[in-house]
């Protein structure tokens, strides 16, 4: 875990004395509510449906005990007693009085935390692979660059009235668990001929009304050049990105109109300038920082681990739990545990102040004080010994948070939706709690087998329904909520967006038509291992649609 | 309208000019981009000192033959998100070595003057209802930045390094 020094600390409570005083110039309406708003909205404050929503910044989805003991204390005393984790690692509270926030940062910045640029025209909080760390296909901990990048991006003085928001992701392995083609900037840490550790830049991805698919802008850039590359990209983007139209804001749009190779062409010429401008940190502050996520000290096992044999053998339940949430770990004897946060008729990604204690408490008795947040609205507890997995499950069960579906079909990405958002035309949350209600049969889960749902409220894509297996699209057709059916998205490093199956369905008409996406594909499979995303790339939409909406 | 600069309100020696109006012999004035680009001539021959209005689309290679003549550049913020004024600043600063006052007009609010500041603007147009005591905190509000600006300040690398000289080198 990265740790503040003096100066981080000085900064942070800095930002709450300068926020602090924003508000209280807004309640004496020195400050008009548009003037105050890309105040508020850079520090992840939002005016929701009923009430203000905070937006807590979890950088790269990192969490010690303590910051998740804190997350739940303040559910407890702000909120109504729980939180929501969000796809992009983040946490949000959901009732929020805007004259308590100054307290409440000043609580958050008392265990190193903060809610800058969790929103707004800026660079957002950088997220990256849960299993950063403890992945055995991993090249570079991607947590070390990821916090370069959020010391370089705090407070950025150039960069915070951008077009529109900016999203960078961050992946360490070959396999993509960050999604990164799907951000503004993906980064993917890779080796070069030589065998040196570089990053390959991909600029202009992203959801939302026009989803796209990151084209590669330099497949090598060396990590002491890394920061003055991505000032050349945001600069060309400030300048140039469209400001007369929200939805053309972004800089997909941007990369889109001038075309990859010409947009990689003005970064080549401004890149010289932000290099010789002294952009980028020496190689000692690099180095301070990676020291804070060395590997921890971790027990010498051996494998197989007769303890954990023996529970799997003995307890079915605790076999198929492990196969589908517990992820390899780098080091014999451990495994890195995914708690779903996704029990059956659940709300995707909520949790209580009791279980956020809980699984604190879980974090420092079995996974070495840390727990991750994932995109997928889970949470992980990277370092847990072999032996001591079975004890996990137990306690999970206790708090109802030992659902054996990570990767399958009820492990469902839900955006809040219209039951709290201001922007949404539908609701989502109850969607995909009938959903998990209509397949919480794990023997049929697991027959499906790895099938992504992702559930979005309105054409924002919070729900990142563009990279769904299944995607969900609430719309809102003369009053009427309708869903409409996107399909074979997928998020990883064969990203791809998802593809509209055809008219929408109401309400009530939504999990059937899913069911019978489902049916079909079990009926077409050519094996029981083909996946769906595999079977759907195989023979295409038609029999999809033919299921859903007859011959035509 | 007043002026203000980080430490607050200064005199302002500068004559808006229109582009049909006629120069006066020795008079510092504002003028169009345009208006520069047709007359440079006469204007650096007859006025004292010329300054210039740039829109935020500007190609500042354009404006580029002029700098070393320009004691002012006036850069338009259409509306407080527009933000490429801060990639203008940085550029004319950093690319360019523009020397002389950089003043922002339009639609800022205090809080933006900071980075504005750190970006290479030296004087600010503002209401004369602006809130100085606002510009004061806002000016004052951090004393240490993670990034390398126009400014040059010290970053807080710089200052780790300085800070613990044997450690953390590699």
């Amino acid at each position: 875990m990265y740790i503040y020094d003096q100066f981080d600390h000085a900064i942070t409570k800095e930002r709450v004395a300068e926020f602090s005083q924003q508000v209280s110039r807004r309640l004496t309406g020195e400050l008009s509510e548009e003037q105050f708003r890309p105040l508020r909205l850079m520090n992840g404050l939002y005016l929701q449906l009923h009430a203000y929503m905070l937006r807590v910044a979890i950088p790269y989805g990192t969490l010690s005990s303590k910051q998740l003991h804190k997350l739940a204390d303040i559910a407890k005393k702000y909120d109504r007693d729980y939180a929501h984790f969000t796809t992009r690692q983040n946490i949000q509270y959901n009732w929020i009085k805007l004259d308590q926030v100054p307290d409440l940062l000043a609580e958050l910045a008392s265990v190193e935390m903060h809610a800058n640029q969790t929103s707004g025209n800026c660079i957002r909080n950088v997220t990256a692979d849960q299993f950063a760390g403890v992945a055995g296909d991993e090249i570079e901990d991607p947590r070390i660059i990821s916090e370069v990048i959020r010391q370089w991006s705090t407070f950025h003085p150039e960069f915070s009235f951008l077009p529109r928001k900016f999203k960078i992701a961050v992946t360490g392995a070959p396999k993509d668990r960050a999604a990164i083609q799907y951000h503004d900037i993906g980064i993917h840490i890779v080796k070069n001929d030589a065998g040196e550790t570089g990053y390959a830049i991909y600029v202009g991805g992203g959801m939302g009304r026009t989803p796209v698919v990151a084209p590669l802008i330099k497949p090598f850039v060396a990590r002491a050049d890394l920061l003055s590359y991505l000032e050349a990209c945001l600069r060309v983007y400030n300048l140039h990105g469209r400001r007369d139209n929200i939805y053309k804001a972004r800089i997909k749009i941007l990369v889109r109109d001038l075309g990859p190779a010409e947009y990689a062409r003005q970064v080549e010429e401004m890149w010289p300038m932000t290099r010789a401008a002294g952009v980028d940190v020496p190689a000692g502050e690099v180095a301070r920082i990676a020291a804070f996520f060395a590997p921890p000290a971790y027990d010498k096992i051996l494998e197989p681990v007769a303890a954990f044999t023996a529970a799997k053998a003995k307890y079915s339940a605790f076999a198929r739990w492990v196969q589908t949430n517990v992820h390899p770990h780098k080091v014999p004897g451990y495994g890195a545990v995914t708690i779903s946060l996704k029990p059956i008729g659940g709300i995707p990604g909520d949790a209580s102040s009791a279980q956020m204690h809980a699984i604190a408490d879980m974090a420092d008795t079995y996974s070495l004080g840390e727990v991750r947040v994932t995109h997928v609205q889970n949470l992980v507890l990277p370092n847990v010994k072999q032996a001591d997995l079975f004890a996990v499950w137990q306690r999970l069960g206790e708090i109802g948070f030992a659902e054996g579906n990570v990767g399958l079909i009820t492990d469902i990405i839900a955006c809040p939706g219209l039951d709290y958002c201001s922007l949404a035309n539908a609701r989502s949350i109850p969607i995909a709690q009938r959903l998990s209600q209509k397949f919480a049969d794990l023997d049929r889960q697991h027959n499906i087998g790895p099938l992504q749902i992702k559930i979005s409220g309105c054409i924002n894509a919070c729900g990142h329904h563009h990279a769904g297996h299944i995607g969900i699209l609430g719309v809102d057709k003369a009053g009427v909520e309708l869903y409409q059916l996107t399909l074979g998205g997928a998020g990883d490093e064969t990203a791809s967006i998802g593809q509209l199956l055809g008219p929408g369905f109401t309400s009530e008409d939504i999990v059937g038509a899913v069911d019978k996406l489902v049916n079909t594909y079990l009926d077409l499979r050519e094996k029981p291992s083909e996946t769906f995303l595999e079977a759907y790339r195989r023979v295409g939409p038609a029999p999809f649609k033919e299921s859903l909406y007859g011959r035509r | 309208m007043a002026v203000v600069d980080r430490n607050g309100p200064i005199a302002d020696a500068w004559t808006r000019l229109a582009d049909e109006e006629a120069v006066s012999k020795g008079a510092s004035v504002i003028v169009s981009f345009a208006r520069l680009k047709n007359e440079h001539n006469s204007l650096f021959s007859t006025a004292g000192a010329v300054g210039v209005e740039i829109p935020g689309d500007v190609n500042l290679d354009e404006l580029e033959p002029f700098l070393p003549r320009l004691s002012v550049i006036v850069v338009r913020m259409a509306t407080m998100r527009d933000g490429r004024a801060f990639s203008i600043g940085r550029l004319l600063r950093e690319r360019y070595s523009y020397g002389a006052d950089m003043r922002a007009v339009g639609d800022f609010i205090p809080d933006q003057i900071l980075f504005l500041l750190r970006c290479g603007f030296t004087s600010f147009e503002v209401k004369d209802n602006f809130p100085i005591d606002s510009l004061k905190r806002s000016v004052a509000a951090y004393t240490a930045w993670y990034q390398r600006a126009s400014d040059r300040a010290t970053t807080v690398a710089e200052l780790r390094q300085g800070a613990n000289p044997n450690g953390g080198t590699s």
